[in-house]
């Protein structure tokens, strides 16, 4: 790799104040504009390195570093959870960071505007979050994410909790966004065709503590599709994935 | 349809029936007003001394309500202290125990002695103490139950504690400080009634626990029950009315306001 890398850890380690070692010399460097997966059975830790890359926990020992300076100010965050708040309309939701950042409302709104109609949210503006489907809350929430133009971000396991075509809608539409955009994508999951679907690298982690395993690059062209999903070279891809995986549960 | 038609129509009737037994029983065993007024002798009552006790329930509902914008106001302002420090928190939630399981009653003598001149001001703090800890305890804790993913968000996004207490803490714990305010409204009316009747108003400025009082001592039981009816009748309406202050400040998009599944 000869770029830089836009975040790389060295040697990071997360022992729990109970005395519990959820990740143990985690040494991985992501390229810029790249997309890359982690991928790991439950439980393996991959949330909690997904926390420390965005500075929401302290490692024990070892070391987050940002390639550019600034990027740890520019990080877009999803969570499992679409995690919206429940009293402000969904147009004052994807507003929050820009709010926070200080800005005035007149001042985005056209910036709102686009990301909500990159998402496929228009119209939805004045609706609060529990008139929403779980697969549209997940996008105010996504829509939130990228409000603010993130060079990385970052998703931890953001579609686990949907059905299947919703799921495969969001994963096309955050390709679509990405090949787009530009920004770096470090995504969380547990499951192989997600990963494969989305990736150009996936990373492997195995449980107890939480160790990369394997570093797998995905050899399938973008831009991909649905057309992809049943294509034999991307049943291949899975199989090879999903064997170390099996390899990194046992 | 028929469940809303239930809803008001089964608890009418079984206050009607109540109503009827309680005639009936009166007439039946020929009870003499002063051990047990009829119904019909209640409405009489109320409808004679009506204006006369509707003054006093101004005096009531006046130290009622002082108490519980009192209690919402310096409640919820010692909830946000609390929610800022942690320290703060522990060293002082104890007493506002402590004040609030010490019985009113107990407390009620040693304030009015020590505001001795002022009446208004020492039934008003009395009623203070019973209805301010709902509103202390819930909203307390209403700022502490804010999504720990979205308190993550506010971290990420450099939030700073203001920012975080107005868009997050704050309109977290609004439905909890709701049903504070709920509790603390029919509280902030007990505690007015019951600093009365151990405080006693004299002259002209009296509320209706004293007028309870002076009712029981001359055994006119009818203007009696007509004195509890309309505090009965007052605590219901600032129940309703908090209710629907409630509803109409989260009701979009709270579960607890929603209506339910059709």
């Amino acid at each position: 790799m000869t770029e830089t890398p836009i975040v790389a850890l060295k040697g990071v380690e997360k022992r729990f104040r109970q005395g519990v070692l959820a990740l143990a010399g985690i040494d991985l460097a992501v390229a810029p504009g790249s997309f890359l997966s982690i991928l790991g059975p439950s439980g393996c830790g991959k949330s909690t390195l997904l926390r420390i890359i965005a500075g929401l926990a302290p490692p024990s020992a070892g070391l987050v570093q940002y390639g550019e300076s600034g990027v740890e100010r520019r990080l877009g965050f999803v969570f499992q959870e679409p995690t919206l708040m429940p009293w402000a309309s969904v147009w004052d939701n994807v507003y929050l960071p820009l709010r926070l950042a200080g800005q005035g409302r007149d001042a985005v709104a056209s910036r709102i505007a686009e990301t909500l109609a990159s998402l496929g949210l228009e119209g939805f503006e004045k609706a609060y979050p529990r008139e929403l489907s779980g697969g549209m809350r997940m996008r105010v929430s996504i829509a939130r994410a990228l409000v603010t133009e993130p060079r990385l971000l970052l998703l931890d396991e953001p579609f686990a909790a949907l059905d299947e075509l919703t799921r495969f809608r969001l994963n096309e539409d955050l390709l679509r966004l990405w090949q787009r955009h530009h920004w770096t994508v470090i995504f969380v999951t547990h499951s192989v065709f997600e990963s494969v679907f989305l990736s150009s690298r996936i990373v492997v982690m195995t449980p107890r503590p939480g160790r990369l395993l394997a570093d797998l690059p995905i050899a399938l062209d973008y831009p991909r599709d649905a057309a992809l999903r049943t294509a034999p070279r991307y049943v291949e891809e899975c199989q090879r994935v999903s064997r170390v995986l099996s390899e990194a549960a046992a | 349809m028929s469940e809303r038609l239930l809803r008001i129509g089964a608890p009418l009737a079984v206050g009607l029936l109540f109503l009827l037994g309680w005639e009936a029983l009166v007439r039946l065993e020929q009870l003499p007003p002063y051990v047990l007024p009829g119904p019909i002798r209640v409405a009489e009552a109320l409808w004679q001394d009506g204006p006369s006790l509707l003054g006093s329930l101004l005096v009531t509902l006046r130290i009622t309500l002082a108490a519980l914008a009192a209690a919402v106001i310096l409640g919820g302002a010692l909830a946000i202290l609390f929610a800022q420090s942690r320290l703060l928190e522990l060293s002082l939630f104890p007493y506002a125990v402590i004040l609030q399981v010490t019985p009113i009653v107990a407390i009620a003598p040693l304030i009015i002695i020590w505001l001795k001149d002022q009446v208004f001001l020492s039934l008003l703090v009395c009623a203070w103490i019973v209805a301010f800890f709902p509103v202390v305890a819930n909203t307390t804790l209403g700022l502490n139950s804010a999504d720990r993913n979205l308190v993550d968000l506010f971290r990420l996004y450099g939030a700073s504690r203001w920012q975080t207490l107005r868009y997050l803490r704050m309109p977290s714990a609004l439905p909890y400080f709701l049903t504070g305010v709920r509790i603390s409204g029919g509280l902030a009316l007990i505690g007015a009634v019951v600093a009365e009747f151990v405080a006693g108003t004299g002259g002209t400025d009296t509320g209706l626990a004293s007028r309870i009082l002076e009712a029981g001592y001359r055994l006119q039981m009818p203007r009696l029950f007509a004195a509890l009816l309309l505090l009965a009748a007052t605590g219901i309406g600032i129940f309703a009315v908090l209710s629907w202050l409630a509803r109409r400040l989260i009701g979009h998009w709270h579960e607890s306001a929603l209506p339910g599944e059709e």
